[in-house]
């Protein structure tokens, strides 16, 4: 085949579920011989093509061809036989089983993996390991070995580096480099900038559900692929949502309220140290999977910090358990409304669950006292209260807007939100913009997550940016979307370039 | 290229302890309870151990059916109706026929009932109903089933056919022969073969084992035929040990819950992808003796009962605390 000549070609590959537009229409051209990157932010459609082209999802319109010839994959293990073979984002590895059973369930030749893996000097690795007592870098390895075992044409390599220390990290772009020197291609997927500037032959970027741009990537185009991600869209939101910022300034002289301090937990983060006063908003920016939900977790009192100090108005917050937290006043709201509601039980109970649920008061429930603050919380919050009955039949906003509800029947000092509007139409949107920012006014420190970096400008006062579990960056909240999303892929740009 | 420090194998000694601890403390517990059970009658010998085995055989084949779905991940409330219409089936077909005739039967209704029970499990699968839910309306539907096909209690068997499965006083080995049989011919090559190790995959991480290529449905269906298999033979062998086919629903209810004593007791984790049958086998064992131990201790028959759920509970807690510092270290 000559070199140029294209092994992947997809053309308006489209899905959708429901109503919610997953992905547009793709194209992507990946050719012989070529490693190509795969960008975009979060929701831009790139696990939804990547999962299309392995075969975890069927399409819903568009043609994929690999060297000339249609593929119609039914399931991931269909990939083998036509040349692809992924290393999926999500681990692929059977944690109970061992290695060795985990390649004959995928028909592995054992002997093959062996060598390979002698062959990148991990040779001491053991098949008859369980899955489950590897660390999860090498399991990502055994993951790549096993691809490779498979001699593909076209090696998928979805957010492959996300797990993986310096060392192996460099092992994988020695292995892209071979495959792609012996004639294969590979399609590389990172939030990381720097490995697809370094590593890449070309990219391909993708922004609301369609591929907008494809260039070969150089030192210095790191700005150019920011650009691309965000696109037109700047500002845009921010006319419709007017009016939900508040120009006030944070007397900077109260102390703060939540300080968190060389916080460490989980495998994913590392060292954060943050603080917040009252009447502030702090966003938390980041890319999928870069510590955002271990630091949240961590505050919530649902997971144990490994080292570092949480102070609540200059007391040591060590919480055990929500209640814990909920007790010192923070609160929080997560992205998945269903996690947090009782999806069955009324509007009035949700709301009334947090102060019900309070061991210090065993009596009985005062329903006057309990009616006011619920009634109050509805009012304030707009609930549409037709399906007052269920909480279940409530749209996704309105569910937002309960699980916001119930803290504020309940009463806080700090507020957690962790992406509050995911899947949230775009007037409830901006009643809860507006409600944070009431709350803050209100006293209330805020942080929030969010995976629309635009929210950050609208609602916060200064942000935070995780990267790889560590806080690499703390701008202002008009530092602007290119210098936050830059500082999220790792690319932190020089002080003055920023403001 | 760079040398990269490799984390090092788990010792042998821990795996295995990993692996096949709880098997072994099952068996460990189940060799003293035999040894306490051998103290208290002086002539232990043929008539004991034939008790101990035939009536064991069947609750170790149900632990067994129940154990493959609780792997795969599920769970099968229809057990001990299927092996309720086994025995009835059998019992119906095999009255005064002769033990060819007999063997025949037997053979056809474990087949029969492996049909079934694989239909169930595709009930389960296309429906996409809790399997709690498909299971415990079909145990009904086969309880009323094994009504139909016997009225009431009745049916029999060729005696040399009872003598073939369950042996006598004077020849106590052949149901621990066929327990043996079942376990080595059946289980042991599958839980090597790809379609075993499938099963252990999708109760392990569904997700994971779809994206590493296993056909979810299809092992999830395999789950519940060889779980079919497994009733099948425990009704075939009920029919031998009684001599007749008993159609009630009391009988199908006993066996299941016990069938799931065994399996938590045997060390199958119920969320699935953990253990292996050998342990439920064993625990089967053993929840036999706790009742005789206790009569012969001179426990009050009623207070038994309640001493009876009173160990299963402490030993599995205990189990479980174990499990648990063995995670920790």
């Amino acid at each position: 085949m000559p070199p140029d000549e294209a092994l992947l070609s997809a053309r308006g590959v489209a899905k959708s579920y429901g109503s919610v537009v997953a992905l547009r229409s793709a194209d992507l051209t990946v050719r012989a011989g070529e490693s190509h990157a795969l960008l975009g932010a979060n929701g831009a459609g790139k696990s939804t093509f990547v999962k299309i082209l392995t075969g975890v999802i069927s399409r819903d319109a568009g043609t994929i061809t690999v060297a000339g010839e249609p593929v119609e994959l039914q399931s991931p293990a269909d990939g083998y036989g036509k040349g692809i073979a992924a290393v999926f984002q999500d681990p692929a590895l059977v944690p109970d089983l061992t290695v060795e059973q985990n390649l004959k369930l995928t028909g592995t030749d054992v002997a093959a993996v062996r060598a390979r893996l002698a062959d990148l000097g991990l040779g001491g690795l053991s098949l008859a390991e369980r899955v489950r007592d590897i660390p999860l870098p090498f399991q990502r390895m055994l993951d790549l070995v096993r691809a490779l075992v498979h001699r593909p044409r076209l090696l998928v390599l979805d957010e492959i580096t996300a797990a993986l220390p310096a060392d192996l990290a460099t092992l994988v772009f020695d292995v892209m480099a071979r495959h792609t020197a012996a004639g294969g291609s590979v399609l590389f997927i990172s939030h990381r900038l720097e490995e697809v500037v370094e590593h890449c032959a070309r990219c391909t970027v993708f922004r609301d559900g369609r591929d907008v741009a494809s260039f070969e990537p150089r030192p210095g185009s790191e700005q150019r692929i920011v650009r691309s991600m965000l696109g037109e869209t700047v500002g845009h939101l921010a006319e419709e949502t007017a009016g939900a910022r508040r120009a006030t300034a944070v007397p900077a002289d109260r102390p703060p309220r939540l300080v968190v301090e060389h916080l460490s937990a989980g495998r994913s983060l590392r060292d954060v140290s943050f603080a917040v006063r009252p009447g502030e908003v702090l966003g938390v920016a980041a890319l999928e999977g870069q510590g955002q939900d271990v630091l949240f977790a961590v505050l919530a009192g649902e997971q144990p910090a490994r080292s570092g100090r949480i102070l609540v108005d200059g007391e040591e917050l060590t919480p055990r358990h929500p209640a814990t937290a909920i007790h010192r006043g923070v609160v929080l709201v997560p992205s998945d409304r269903s996690v947090a509601l009782l999806p069955q039980r009324s509007i009035r109970e949700n709301i009334a669950l947090p102060s019900r649920a309070r061991v210090s008061r065993w009596g009985p429930i005062n329903r006057r006292r309990e009616n006011r603050r619920v009634g109050e919380a509805v009012e304030r919050l707009a609930i549409d209260t037709r399906a007052a009955a269920q909480a279940r039949r409530l749209s996704g906003g309105n569910q937002q807007k309960l699980t916001i509800g119930r803290w504020l029947a309940e009463g806080f000092s700090t507020l957690l939100l962790f992406d509050p509007t995911r899947g949230i139409d775009i007037g409830t949107k901006r009643q809860i913009y507006g409600l944070v920012r009431d709350l803050a006014d209100e006293g209330a420190a805020v942080v929030l997550y969010t995976s629309e970096l635009r929210e950050i400008e609208l609602v916060c006062d200064r942000t935070v940016v995780l990267y790889r579990g560590e806080v690499v960056a703390e701008l202002p909240a008009d530092a602007g979307e290119e210098a936050i999303l830059s500082a999220a892929h790792g690319f932190v740009a020089q002080p003055e370039e920023v403001r | 290229m760079t040398a990269t420090t490799v984390p090092p194998p788990t010792p042998r000694l821990v795996r295995f302890r990993q692996d096949h601890g709880w098997t072994v403390g099952v068996g460990l517990l189940l060799v003293a309870m035999v040894a306490l059970r051998a103290a208290q009658i002086p002539s232990f010998g043929g008539f004991e151990l034939r008790s101990l085995t035939a009536g064991t055989l069947m609750l170790a084949l149900l632990a067994m059916a129940q154990g493959v779905v609780v792997i795969s991940g599920g769970i099968n409330l229809a057990v001990g109706a299927l092996m309720v219409l086994a025995n009835c089936v059998s019992a119906f077909l095999m009255e005064g026929q002769p033990l060819a005739a007999c063997l025949l039967i037997a053979a056809g209704t474990v087949v029969a009932i492996a049909l079934l029970s694989a239909a169930m499990g595709w009930i389960v699968v296309v429906s996409g109903l809790p399997d709690i839910v498909v299971t415990l309306a079909l145990h009904f539907v086969f309880v009323g089933l094994a009504l139909v096909v016997l009225g009431g209690p009745g049916g029999g068997t060729a005696p040399e056919f009872s003598q073939l499965i369950v042996g006598g006083f004077s020849n106590p080995w052949p149901a621990l022969a066929w327990l043996v049989a079942i376990y080595g011919l059946i289980w042991v090559p599958f839980r090597r073969s790809r379609a075993g190790i499938a099963l252990y995959a999708i109760g392990s991480d569904r997700q994971a084992a779809f994206l590493a290529g296993v056909v979810v449905r299809r092992a999830r269906i395999t789950a519940y035929l060889l779980s079919g298999v497994f009733a099948g033979f425990g009704g075939v062998a009920t029919t031998a040990l009684l001599g007749s086919g008993s159609p009630e629903e009391s009988i199908a209810l006993g066996a299941l819950l016990s069938s799931v004593a065994a399996v938590v007791l045997g060390g199958v984790a119920l969320s699935g992808g953990v253990g292996d049958l050998l342990g439920p086998v064993l625990a089967a064992f053993a929840l036999t003796l706790i009742p005789a131990i206790l009569l012969s201790l001179g426990v009050d028959s009623n207070m038994a009962v309640l001493l009876e759920g009173a160990i299963i509970i402490v030993l599995v807690m205990l189990g479980a605390l174990l499990e648990t510092r063995r995670r920790r270290e």
